[in-house]
């Protein structure tokens, strides 16, 4: 392998419909994969998805509220 | 919540029912387990008889206890968490009635089939193809039920522990149905559809994600449900457990083909799967790191909690899985690993340590909430988690020390390039580590026995007081 240039290189005339499904899933995929981690990491988020944490304990805050 | 929502009847029997049989099938399916692994070190144990040949026993115990027990432990959490996280009842009592029977019924036709020799020789997918059609069907029962639950949900939002839930689900169905495509010529003998290095990918497309949706993303549901319950804290970061999610949904599929190094299959393939191997034990890890940190400020919990106990060790034997999986399957640790015991130690420490302690850590939970009462014996509690500890530590060491030796037995040759060593004196050299396999899986399995002794007096201790079907238990 004399370079990246090299190493990089794609015979695309030989890709089959097969191969270009992949490719393209692949893509689709990585960008999701980018959008959701910036939502998760966005601050102006953080405390939306972090309130959502107390879920399963919501039944119960309400529950002894209602007892007093 | 509204009052009224508080008169919200849940259907709480059927997660007994799934409970119950879940302890059950830990029983039988380790005891089933120790005996192969008996076999193994004393082979005249097969008596001569087929219907006992390690080769029939070996996939029982796997169905066993990944299917009959993790299956009806994932139905019983899943059933459970999604009506307390939702605020209502299930959307089908008849169809979670039939998943439940349903799924007991593969488990007895496994139990008779596969000592019968009935196989389709795929790991994790030998059962035959009627029997994958009923697999098919009864899951999309549970699947169909939990989603349209989620659909008629009181609360807005869908906590993170049901995502885990659905992406299990979903990413099963489409496993096993794709997986499962053959071409019957008998009621119990069929040909897969794949050929060659295809069938190989596919299956292990499969075997992977069994390992990484049902055993590993179903069971992180269980996790983040169970781990906050127990605890009485919420989780440590709901953003973390969000990105920990879609990261496992991203990157899973992608691994299996790190299980078909130097084969047929192309180099690029092994080693793709191989580096999103390595890239997953970061979100695995956050995970890990997540459900512990929960405990941050109150670690004095599992000083006197036993339950707790089994949750957080679980998520260090998780963590200590999903660092050791991806080392191997690097090409150069895998030439070495691949094929040995080190492989069967890697997935008991995942099994016995994160998949049963998780398990049991939920179930003993569930017990003391569904029977509304305490846990017979804590002293038993206690054992029990003593007992699977130090018998995963005694099956792994000695699959660890066993693998490695088999391996440099297997590569080592003299001066003028012969082997040094024949396959059957390796296979002599591993009889102390296979006693010490029977021996770690034996104690393991008595702790599941005590496991059912304290759960069995419990809900006897409770027969007398009513049942709290109808109103919310008090976590």
């Amino acid at each position: 392998m004399n370079s990246i240039k090299e190493y990089f290189q794609t015979d695309w005339a030989s890709m089959t419909l097969h191969d270009w499904l992949g490719l393209g899933i692949t893509i689709v995929v990585f960008i999701v994969m980018i959008a959701i981690y910036s939502y998760i990491f966005h601050p102006a988020n953080k405390k939306r998805l972090e309130a959502m944490r107390n879920i399963p304990f919501d039944e119960d805050r309400v529950n002894t509220e209602d007892k007093k | 919540m509204a009052s009224t929502d508080l008169e919200q009847k849940y259907n709480f029997e059927i997660v007994r029912w799934f409970s119950v049989a879940s302890v059950i099938y830990l029983v039988v399916g380790t005891f089933v387990g120790a005996y192969a692994a008996a076999e193994l070190a004393w082979p005249a144990l097969n008596f001569d008889s087929p219907y006992l040949s390690f080769g029939r026993i070996r996939p029982l115990h796997t169905n066993a206890v990944i299917f009959a027990f993790g299956g009806c432990v994932l139905m019983a959490t899943a059933f459970y968490s999604v009506q307390r996280t939702c605020g209502v009842r299930l959307w089908s009592d008849k169809m979670a009635w039939f998943t439940f029977w349903g799924w007991n019924l593969i488990i007895v036709l496994a139990v008779i089939t596969l000592p019968l020799g009935f196989t389709q020789g795929k790991e994790y997918a030998e059962l035959e193809w009627p029997i994958d059609i009923l697999i098919a069907i009864v899951w999309i029962s549970y699947t169909f039920n939990f989603i349209m639950t989620i659909a008629t949900r009181k609360s807005s939002h869908i906590y993170v522990s049901n995502w885990f839930f659905l992406g299990m689900m979903v990413m099963i169905t489409y496993l096993h149905v794709v997986n499962s495509l053959a071409i019957p010529v008998e009621l119990f003998k069929s040909y897969s559809i794949f050929s060659s290095v295809q069938d190989a990918m596919i299956q292990w497309w499969w075997g992977h994600n069994a390992v990484g949706f049902y055993l590993t993303a179903g069971f992180l549901g269980i996790m983040y449900y169970f781990v906050p319950k127990q605890a009485d804290r919420p989780i440590f970061s709901y953003r973390l457990s969000v990105l920990h999610f879609w990261s496992l949904m991203f990157g899973y599929v992608w691994l299996g083909s790190h299980h078909l190094h130097y084969t047929a299959l192309p180099d690029w393939a092994g080693s793709l799967g191989a580096a999103i191997s390595i890239a997953m034990i970061v979100p695995s890890w956050g995970g890990a790191v997540n459900g512990m940190l929960t405990l941050s400020g109150a670690w004095d919990k599992l000083r006197t909690d036993y339950v707790l106990r089994f949750l957080i060790i679980s998520l260090a034997f998780y963590a200590m899985s999903t660092f050791e999986g991806p080392i191997m399957s690097i090409r150069v640790v895998n030439a070495l690993s691949h094929y040995t015991d080190w492989t069967i130690g890697h997935v008991h420490s995942g099994a016995l340590g994160w998949v049963g302690m998780v398990a049991a850590g939920a179930l003993y939970h569930l017990v003391t909430r569904l029977w509304k009462t305490e846990m017979y014996s804590v002293k038993l509690v206690n054992m029990h988690f003593w007992m699977a500890t130090i018998g995963i530590v005694i099956y792994i060491v000695a699959m660890w020390i066993s693998g490695i030796m088999q391996a440099l037995m297997w590569r080592d040759y003299d001066e003028f390039g012969a082997l040094t060593y024949t396959f059957a004196e390796s296979v002599a050299a591993m009889h102390p580590y296979y006693v010490m396999r029977f021996v770690g899986g034996f104690i393991y399995s008595l702790g599941g026995l005590v496991m059912l002794y304290n759960v069995i007096m419990t809900i006897r201790q409770a027969g007398t007081e009513p049942r709290i079907s109808a109103e919310p238990v008090k976590a």
